[in-house]
């Protein structure tokens, strides 16, 4: 039995929640872009502009042994640029650093 | 029909499966909905033939989806002896079992894993089968008489009961949705034809514009349709790759996204896409295509050249 008005109440719990929510919101497109040759190109739309995308470019510049760019775009706004095909890398990695939620995730290409 | 009712969440968590592999959700799902199905029990051996032939045909494929069968088939064999054989509702259970059986087979290659399962869920239907039998008698070949039944009457028997009680979960009677493969020729070194483009456009009753945007704008290339009907992209493309945005468009603009039944329309309502499902009604909107970026890979020459 347990009566309601004894336990602990946390009034802030949906907020805390929903302001990690807000950080990244709507979808994160990882595409795919097809060079010169067996050349490609990866890009990354619809990050949260509160993250820094130039410290994120430099990880994963790091991470993939990759070059890339961010490039900013009147509609879509900052959006990062990767050499390869790193649509697998950028998936996990963005993961993994917590930065977006795997359902935010949405892969384009072949 | 109200059965399509208790169906249906099987189908929508079936759905999961092939995507997501929420196999427990499932699980779940079919085994709540077998006991309410369990009326007919034992009762279908009477129209035991139909398409036995073609059952058998089918082993493959239906063993692929049914790991999970292994679990359900138990659950249905203990819930069995309790239920008094009901002769009326199998009429009705036939006729949902044609409603719902249009399946989409995307997952070839996701179903190759459950192929092992077969041998031991063949086995453990078999034992259930027989305890089943001897209180159970029923319309079989060797009822009356006193010859040991052999082991693929066991098993048609088996797939027919399971049919009737569960026919979601059999997709042995299913019709899956067969397409012809893309036709996917290299034309020189840069471009990509698609030969059967309309065709497919045609069987999978779109609009080739339609699926055009939707190919174009998710390998983001470009191209057209040429004179003979086949669609030239910009771009080295296998027909593996093509056969992926093929799956992906398939199950976004084409199967209904609460039955999974192909038998739908794409409307254009005030500027949003709207999938109308023709067999169980429902209406959704869909997302709208979008190339979404597109970084500069050409010559930067010559788009300054263009734009000035």
């Amino acid at each position: 039995m347990s009566i309601q008005n004894l336990n602990t109440y946390d009034p802030f719990a949906d907020a805390i929640k929903s302001s990690e929510d807000d950080v990244q919101d709507g979808l994160v497109h990882v595409r795919i872009q097809q060079r010169n040759g067996r050349k490609t190109l990866t890009t990354v739309q619809g990050l949260s502009s509160e993250y820094d995308l130039k410290k994120i470019v430099r990880a994963c510049k790091k991470e993939f042994a990759c070059n890339g760019t961010v490039v900013e775009h009147p509609e879509y706004g900052e959006v990062l640029q990767l050499q390869g095909d790193q649509r697998e890398n950028i998936c996990q990695w963005l993961t993994k650093s917590g930065l977006v939620k795997p359902e935010q995730l949405k892969v384009h290409g072949f | 029909m109200d059965d399509d009712m208790v169906f249906d969440p099987s189908l929508k968590k079936k759905k999961k499966k092939k995507t997501g592999f929420d196999i427990d959700a499932a699980l779940a799902g079919e085994q709540g909905e077998s006991t309410s199905v369990e009326a007919p029990a034992g009762t279908g051996d009477v129209d035991l033939p139909e398409d036995d032939n073609l059952d058998l045909d089918n082993f493959g494929k239906k063993k692929k989806k049914k790991k999970k069968g292994v679990f359900n088939m138990e659950e249905l064999e203990s819930t069995l002896p309790e239920t008094p054989p009901a002769e009326e509702p199998e009429q009705q259970e036939d006729e949902v079992i044609d409603d719902l059986d249009l399946d989409i087979d995307f997952s070839k290659t996701k179903k190759k894993k459950k192929k092992k399962n077969i041998e031991e869920l063949v086995l453990e239907d078999d034992k259930g089968e027989d305890q089943e039998n001897v209180e159970d008698v029923s319309g079989d070949l060797w009822s009356g008489t006193d010859r040991d039944y052999t082991y693929d009457e066991l098993l048609e028997r088996v797939f027919d009961i399971m049919r009737e009680k569960n026919p979601s979960m059999v997709s042995g009677k299913k019709q899956k949705f067969i397409m012809r493969p893309p036709q996917v020729v290299r034309i020189g070194t840069k471009k990509t034809s698609f030969a059967n483009f309309t065709e497919i456009c045609k069987t999978l009753h779109r609009q080739p514009k339609h699926l055009l945007d939707f190919l174009l704008a998710e390998l983001g290339t470009s191209g057209s349709v040429d004179g003979n009907s086949q669609l030239i992209i910009k771009g080295r493309f296998q027909q593996k790759q093509i056969e992926n945005v093929l799956r992906r468009y398939i199950k976004e603009y084409v199967t209904c996204h609460t039955c999974r039944s192909p038998d739908t329309i794409l409307q254009k309502d005030t500027r949003l896409f709207f999938l109308q499902c023709e067999t169980c009604g429902s209406r959704c909107s869909v997302a709208s295509i979008k190339s979404g970026f597109q970084a500069v890979t050409g010559k930067r020459a010559a788009i300054r050249a263009k734009t000035a």
